[in-house]
This record gives C-alpha cells, sequence and structure tokens, in this order.
C-alpha cells in the first residue's frame, strides 16, 4: 500500500507574500519545499491544473491533454522545426517524463565552472545534493526484469559490444514487481513537503507578467500579474521571486516584464531523430519506457527507448504511409526508439506580444544534421543486432532498413530537414555565468540587472548537459536556494 | 584472458593485386628470410607479363598471369593446386583511382565476387578481404570514432563499390566461405605510389592544401603494420564474417600528419617550406559536391577527390583488432613518415 501525501492548493491568492515561486516543476518544487521549511512565507504560482500520480494512465494520450502545455503540440520554428514537449501542470516534467535519472556528468560539471566563470560551482557539494535528492525521490534500479523493448535495446548494444546500461528512476515499488511501481515525481514529495511546511500552492494561475520598479542600484519586481482560468486578474505583492517556469516559459515571463531579449537567446536542447522497430512478437508495452540507455558514443550522441503507446507508434510511421501503414496494424510487434544528440546549434525564445505562448526558433548545425544521420544508423543497427526484423526510421522517403544493406540506404537518404525531430531537455535560456555579457544571471541563479529576482530551473543551466537534466536542475535548485537562506540570514 | 589463437601458416598463400602498393608490401614481408612471416611457396596474380617480370626475382613466388574481372582470368591462379594442402587467399586487388568509375565496379565487386567464388570452389582454408575505411564514409564530427561494428554509409563511387564488395563477399560466407574483412585507413609506406609521392612533394614545396583549421583527423597505418595486420587475420583462429579496422591506436590531426612530412623531409636535409596553402573548408566541401556531381556522370577527378575528402575526419577505433588479433601497431606517424621518405630518395623519387 503506498500513501499519497497530503498536498493542498489554495482557490485564492493572498495579496502578498516574502518569496513568490513561478513554477512547481523540478526547479520550483525543491526551492519551496526548502524555503517554507525554512520558515520563509511561500506562495507557489503553477498555470496547470494538479494531476495526482494513478489519476491517468502514463505516456497516454489523455495524459498529453492534461499535463502538457498545448495538448503536447509544441514546435519550433526553424529548418528543421523541431517539436518540443513541456508539462503544465503540478510538477511540471517530472510528472510525465520517463523518470529516468542522471547525475550531471563530472566532465559537465568542470567545463560549466571553467567556461562560464562559476568559481564557486563545487562538485562535491552538488554531488551531496544528489545523494540528498536520490534518497527523497527513491532514485533506484528496477526491481524486477525490464520490459521488452529496454531489454531488446540491452541486447542489442551488448552484442555489438557498446557501453550501455539500466538507467536509475524516481520511483517506489511497493512489491517486488516493478508494475508496483509509483512515480516519486513533486507532487509526491518536494510539493507536499512544501504546503505541510506551510507554502501555499495555487494552482491554474498563470504569471502574466512582473511589475518592475527602476531604481538606481538595478530594476526590482513589486509584484507578480497573475490570470486565473477564468480570466480574472489579480496581483500578488513579494519581497523576492524565484522563476521556475522551465526553459520556455522562464525567458518568456522575463521578457513580458521588461527585463530584456538576452532571456532566452542561448535555448539548448538534446534534438532526437526516432525510429520504430518491428520485432517477430509482441513486445509492446504501451505504458512504460524502457530504463536502458547507449552511451557508446556519449556525450555526444545517446540512444533510448520512447514511448510506445498506439499512438505513438503511429505517429513515428506516419512519415511514410503508404510504405510503413500496414505496419502500424502489427503495433503489438513495435516499439519507438530514439537517438538524441548533444547539439551545437541553439535556439531563441521570443515572447510575442497579444499571444499566449512565445515564439520558438531553434537552428541545426552541420555537425548537428550529419551525428543526427549517423546516430539514427548507428541505432538502427543496434536494432537490428536485437532482432528487429524491419526499422522503420522517421523521415520522410526512408526506407524499410531489414539488412545491413538497407543501412547505406537510410544514410544515403536521410536529411534532418525532412526528419521528425523532437526535443525533451530544454534549458540554457538564462544562462548562469560570472560574465554579465554573456549569461543572464550570476552563480545563484540571480538575475543580473534586478534585484530580487532569481530564476532556479533548467533555463540556468549553462548548455545542455548530455544526460537527462532534471537531477541536475533539482541540485542546482537546491543548491541556490541554500545559498538565497545563507545570504538572507546574513542580512 | 586468454590472448587470440594463431593457426600454422599455409602451405601456400594466394595474393591478388601483387603487384599493387600493398601487393608488393605484403610480398615483401612474405619473401623475406628474416621476416616472421617468411613463407616459401606464394602465388601471385599479376595482370600482365610485365608484372610477371617485376615479380621475377622474388623468391618463392610463382607470378600468374590473370584478372579478377572475370571467372575464367581467375582460372591459372586456382588450378593445380597442392592437393591436400592448406591454401590461402589474400585478396588485395582493387582500384581506388579510377580511369573511369565504371572500374570500380569491374575490379572491387565483381573482382572480388569473382575470387571468393573461386577461393571457394576450391576448397582454400580462408580468404582475407582487403576492403577500406570508405564504405562507412565519414565521421559526423571531428571527436567521432568509427566503432569495429558500423553501419554501411558508402562515401562516393568508391566506397560503394567497396561495401558491395562486403556485401558479395559475405553472400560467399553465406554459401561456406571461410573469409574474414580487414579496413585500412589510409596506409603509406615504401611501395607507395607516385600519388603518395606527390603528397609529399606538395608538402615540400607549401601547396598542399589544408581545408579548414586542420583539426580534422585521420586513422593511418604505415604499410607493414598493415600486413601484420592482414596477416593476423588470416591466421587467427575466429569464426568467418569477422572485420577489423587495421590502423594506429589513435588518429592524427591533419595538421600533426603535416608536421610529420616536413619533419621527416627536412631530416633528410630536404629544403622544406615553412608554410602551407590553407583553404577555407567551405571550398573541400565544394569539392565533394562537384566530385558526386562527375562520379554521376561516370567522371572521375583524382585531385577533386583528394581535396573532397580532405577536410573530413575519418577516424576508428582498433580496440577490436588490439583484442582479436593482438596487433600493436608499432611503427607511428614520425617513424612512419621518416621511412617513407628514406624509400623515396632511394628509388630517386625526391629530389
Amino acid at each position: 500500500m503506498t500513501t499519497v501525501p497530503p498536498l493542498a492548493t489554495i482557490d485564492e491568492l493572498p495579496v502578498a507574500t516574502d518569496v513568490l515561486v513561478v513554477g512547481s516543476g523540478a526547479g520550483g518544487g525543491p526551492t519551496a519545499a526548502l524555503l517554507a521549511e525554512a520558515g520563509v512565507d511561500v506562495v507557489i504560482v503553477e498555470e496547470g491544473e494538479l494531476v495526482r500520480q494513478g489519476e491517468v494512465v502514463p505516456f497516454s494520450l489523455a495524459q498529453m491533454e492534461r499535463q502538457y502545455r498545448a495538448g503536447g503540440v509544441t514546435a519550433a520554428v526553424g529548418s528543421p522545426a523541431l517539436a518540443y514537449a513541456e508539462g503544465c501542470c503540478a510538477g511540471g516534467g517530472t510528472e510525465i517524463n520517463s523518470g529516468l535519472y542522471r547525475r550531471p556528468p563530472e566532465d559537465v560539471l568542470w567545463r560549466w565552472r571553467h567556461d562560464h566563470g562559476l568559481d564557486d560551482l563545487d562538485v562535491d557539494e552538488l554531488y551531496q545534493i544528489c545523494d540528498e535528492v536520490e534518497t527523497e525521490l527513491s532514485v533506484q534500479l528496477l526491481p524486477s526484469a525490464p520490459t521488452a523493448p529496454s531489454e531488446r535495446l540491452r541486447l542489442g548494444a551488448e552484442r555489438l559490444g557498446w557501453e550501455h546500461g539500466e538507467i536509475p528512476r524516481w520511483m517506489a515499488y511497493s512489491g517486488a514487481d516493478a508494475s508496483t511501481a509509483r512515480r516519486r515525481s513533486m507532487t509526491e514529495t518536494y510539493l507536499p513537503r512544501a504546503t505541510s511546511a506551510g507554502a501555499l500552492f495555487a494552482v491554474g494561475q498563470r504569471v502574466d507578467r512582473l511589475v518592475m520598479d527602476r531604481r538606481p542600484d538595478g530594476a526590482a519586481a513589486t509584484a507578480a500579474v497573475v490570470t486565473d482560468r477564468a480570466g480574472v486578474t489579480r496581483r500578488i505583492r513579494f519581497r523576492n521571486v524565484v522563476v521556475c517556469g522551465g526553459a520556455i516559459q522562464t525567458p518568456a515571463l522575463l521578457q513580458r516584464s521588461g527585463l530584456g531579449r538576452r532571456f532566452g537567446a542561448t535555448l539548448s536542447a538534446h534534438p532526437t531523430v526516432k525510429l520504430a522497430a518491428r520485432f517477430a512478437g509482441d513486445i509492446n508495452v504501451p505504458d512504460d519506457v524502457p530504463v536502458h540507455q547507449v552511451s557508446e558514443f556519449a556525450p555526444d550522441l545517446s540512444f533510448g527507448g520512447s514511448a510506445s503507446s498506439p499512438g505513438l507508434v503511429a505517429l513515428a510511421l506516419s512519415d511514410h504511409w503508404s510504405l510503413f501503414g500496414e505496419a502500424i496494424e502489427a503495433w503489438r510487434q513495435i516499439a519507438v526508439y530514439y537517438a538524441a544528440i548533444t547539439s551545437e546549434g541553439r535556439g531563441r525564445v521570443v515572447a510575442v506580444p497579444g499571444w499566449r505562448d512565445p515564439l520558438v526558433t531553434y537552428r541545426l548545425t552541420r555537425r548537428d544534421r550529419a551525428l543526427l544521420g549517423r546516430g539514427l544508423a548507428r541505432l538502427a543497427l543496434v536494432l537490428l543486432e536485437a532482432g528487429a526484423t524491419a526499422v522503420y526510421p522517421s523521415f520522410r522517403g526512408a526506407p524499410v532498413v531489414r539488412s545491413r544493406r538497407d543501412l547505406a540506404v537510410l544514410q544515403g537518404t536521410f536529411a534532418a530537414s525532412r526528419a521528425s525531430l523532437m526535443t525533451v531537455h530544454l534549458c540554457s535560456t538564462a544562462p548562469m555565468g560570472a560574465d554579465r555579457r554573456r549569461s543572464a544571471t550570476d552563480s545563484k541563479g540571480r538575475v543580473y540587472g534586478a534585484t530580487n529576482v532569481s530564476v532556479n530551473d533548467a533555463s540556468l543551466l549553462p548548455d545542455a548537459p548530455g544526460v537527462n537534466p532534471q537531477a541536475s536542475v533539482m541540485a542546482l535548485a537546491i543548491r541556490n536556494t541554500r545559498r538565497f537562506l545563507d545570504d538572507r540570514d546574513g542580512r | 584472458m586468454t590472448g587470440p589463437e594463431f593457426r600454422d601458416p599455409p602451405a601456400m598463400t594466394i595474393v591478388t593485386g601483387a603487384t599493387g602498393w600493398l601487393g608488393r608490401a605484403l610480398l615483401a614481408q612474405l619473401t623475406d628470410p628474416a621476416s616472421a612471416h617468411h613463407r616459401s611457396s606464394i602465388r601471385a596474380l599479376v595482370t600482365s607479363a610485365a608484372g610477371a617480370d617485376e615479380l621475377a626475382g622474388l623468391s618463392g613466388v610463382e607470378p600468374v598471369v590473370g584478372d579478377v574481372c572475370t571467372r575464367s582470368g581467375l582460372g591459372a591462379l586456382f588450378a593445380d593446386l597442392p592437393g591436400d594442402s592448406v591454401v590461402d587467399v589474400i585478396h588485395a586487388a582493387g582500384v581506388i583511382h579510377p580511369v573511369t568509375p565504371s572500374d570500380w565496379v569491374e575490379v572491387n565487386v565483381r573482382g572480388t565476387a569473382n575470387v571468393a567464388a573461386a577461393a571457394r570452389s576450391v576448397g582454400v582454408r580462408r580468404l582475407v578481404h582487403v576492403s577500406s575505411n570508405s564504405p562507412f564514409g565519414i565521421n559526423p564530427h571531428r571527436s567521432d570514432l568509427f566503432r569495429n561494428d558500423e553501419p554501411y554509409a558508402p562515401y562516393l563511387g568508391y566506397g560503394r563499390s567497396k561495401m558491395l564488395a562486403e556485401l558479395r563477399l559475405l553472400d560467399e560466407i553465406g554459401r561456406g566461405l571461410d573469409a574474414v574483412i580487414v579496413r585500412p585507413p589510409w596506409f603509406y609506406g615504401p611501395h607507395q605510389p607516385a600519388r603518395q609521392t606527390r603528397f609529399f612533394t606538395m608538402v615540400r614545396k607549401g601547396r598542399f592544401p589544408i581545408v579548414g583549421d586542420g583539426t580534422q583527423r585521420r586513422s593511418m597505418v604505415y604499410v607493414d603494420d598493415l600486413v601484420d595486420g592482414v596477416l593476423r587475420a588470416e591466421l587467427v583462429a575466429c569464426p568467418p564474417g569477422r572485420g577489423w579496422w587495421i590502423a594506429d591506436a589513435r588518429p592524427y590531426e591533419i595538421n600533426e600528419i603535416v608536421t610529420a612530412v616536413t619533419g621527416a623531409l627536412a631530416a633528410s636535409g630536404l629544403d622544406v617550406a615553412r608554410r602551407q596553402l590553407h583553404v577555407p573548408a567551405i571550398l573541400g566541401r565544394a569539392a565533394a559536391v562537384a566530385d558526386n556531381a562527375l562520379q554521376r556522370h561516370h567522371r572521375y577527378v583524382t585531385q577533386l577527390h583528394v581535396l573532397g575528402e580532405l577536410g573530413a575526419t575519418i577516424a576508428c577505433d582498433i580496440s577490436a583488432a588490439q583484442r582479436d588479433l593482438g596487433v600493436e601497431p608499432s611503427v607511428g606517424l614520425a617513424e612512419g613518415m621518416r621511412r617513407s621518405v628514406e624509400w623515396c630518395l632511394a628509388e630517386g623519387l625526391l629530389s
């Protein structure tokens, strides 16, 4: 029996608070919990609704409608267009993603520290925080055998002699079997901690902008303009605001608040290409994702398994319907996999007056395109080795790959501009760093040019870390919140 | 952990492409009484009587005139083999820079299929097929390394022909032939063809085009280390169908390669230019596009092809060959280039 921790929400915003936390995901959750537990008066404002774990089927279309921004249909403009997914719910991305947990790699932390003048980024300290997070979220390996799609990926990598492994997840298991899993997302962990320590949690409330007061020592935010689902607008005053809306919404909000276009100019991500692999027997597991990843080519390139509900299988096959269409009938024999790259390219988030969502653009470099093509072929090779009878790459004009000979055709016909690219792991739109010209915040996430505005989410990461970034986000959020409390106590 | 297991050398070794660059280096090793690889009975395929004359002085070598492009052209090569005794084939015949692109298909694809079929029909113990990096194209970025097992992504016509050759070979393996594949990237050393000597001359005169910033990487191997890898692949006890990269343990940046050549030239007392020609990366890419377009119209221009490839990284990971074959290339870039320059001087090719 797993008990559901109480998570109270409020319907009406108070008129004032000490610290306003905007967003309740991997950044906002820990931020609010630590502040509230230190006795700070906190209000959390979340745009999405509260859906408790177990209410919707994971990776389903119903979940996309309720917990994703715009029903999961968001895309960055560019050639090629890059679809992306953002959580929009209490707990943000932690509620809906694969729950795979990867500590920030040590070389990435040293690179951030060195390249961005982050002299006080202490690797040991961050890893100690990771220990805490791993206990809180019960990060662990599967208690029983992996799903068939996960096992196939493992097998293919093993046969090629390529490095691979099982990635732990934030899951609690009430039984000996993986099917008893309950996701240790923000609504199960840091958010209940925050509200039981006195934080007020408002859902279905969107922050339109921060009201800025220009002062000689820099701009100060005095209040937030918040609109609820019914369209009613209110103001909430605060002494400090911590923006944790994620890499798309955070820079958009700061731009709408008049803090400048430097936010959002350096969007970084892990663009991915997909394929559907068909096997001789039934392997599809519609409500779970593989836990194995292939790290042979890390950090440039990594392979993993995607959600593979029938709808998503159909989506993966849709690029070449005349050829692949018959395969959808066999969705039980099919699983979807991805190849992700660390991209040299960058994107931009621009708030557009009168539009609810910002315009997002992304540009891939020549190297990015080459790597996507080679990555897709290498991934297809893994799946052929794993026994796939047919591989359907996700780009227009793709061949059906049944043998090594077909892999040459795959690479010969691949063009990133014809691929269905998508990305998760959006970050770096308000990067921290010592240089005000290159960075948006200092090493503690305090926005340059403003006295009381901080950022504490994936926007802070100087670039995409090459692994699932939520552990990095949580660890930095906890570190920065402790620094905030130290500075405040010192005053 | 046990190392690789090797079988005894065969009673007879058949070498195709014997007057080619690799073939000559191979024969030099096989016929050298001081070499660990010395063999007393070698049958060498040459394309002409002149080729046979070229090999006449090598002891233990029986030149056979023939042609890989037809089955009948291989009749004499595989005729009257010593009954019951072990025969291996090293298939080193191939065309890199053709007169017209159709030579690639004739020699590389059909030639390999013919040699493999003939070898199977007479029941040889093993065939070693000398392939290339080109069936796998170029690395997607500069720090990437080709793993031992890679998806095919052939680079233009030559790459396609070497890929098809591998696939034809795999078909013969499916019919019962024991064959393995070695894949050398850029190799160099004594017996090198005129174009490699031209490379030295260009570097010497400061006219070698360094495309981009010269940090693109190339795997390379000194020809004797390649020969060692080929013979290990021939003798190693392993299932058929395996393939390995044979190269130095790490790839070199183009700048490093040019520095090694200038160093070797200067050490031999030759005047060497201090600077090379620097060519913008876009020109290298333009050359690759032009090369591709010409090849589509069945034309081939060596210089264009070479320039098109010079901007690319072609680098491989040799850990599988180290593990399975125990190769440990011993002649590094600087020493290898020194020996190459020495050979060129001795042959009167550089003055």
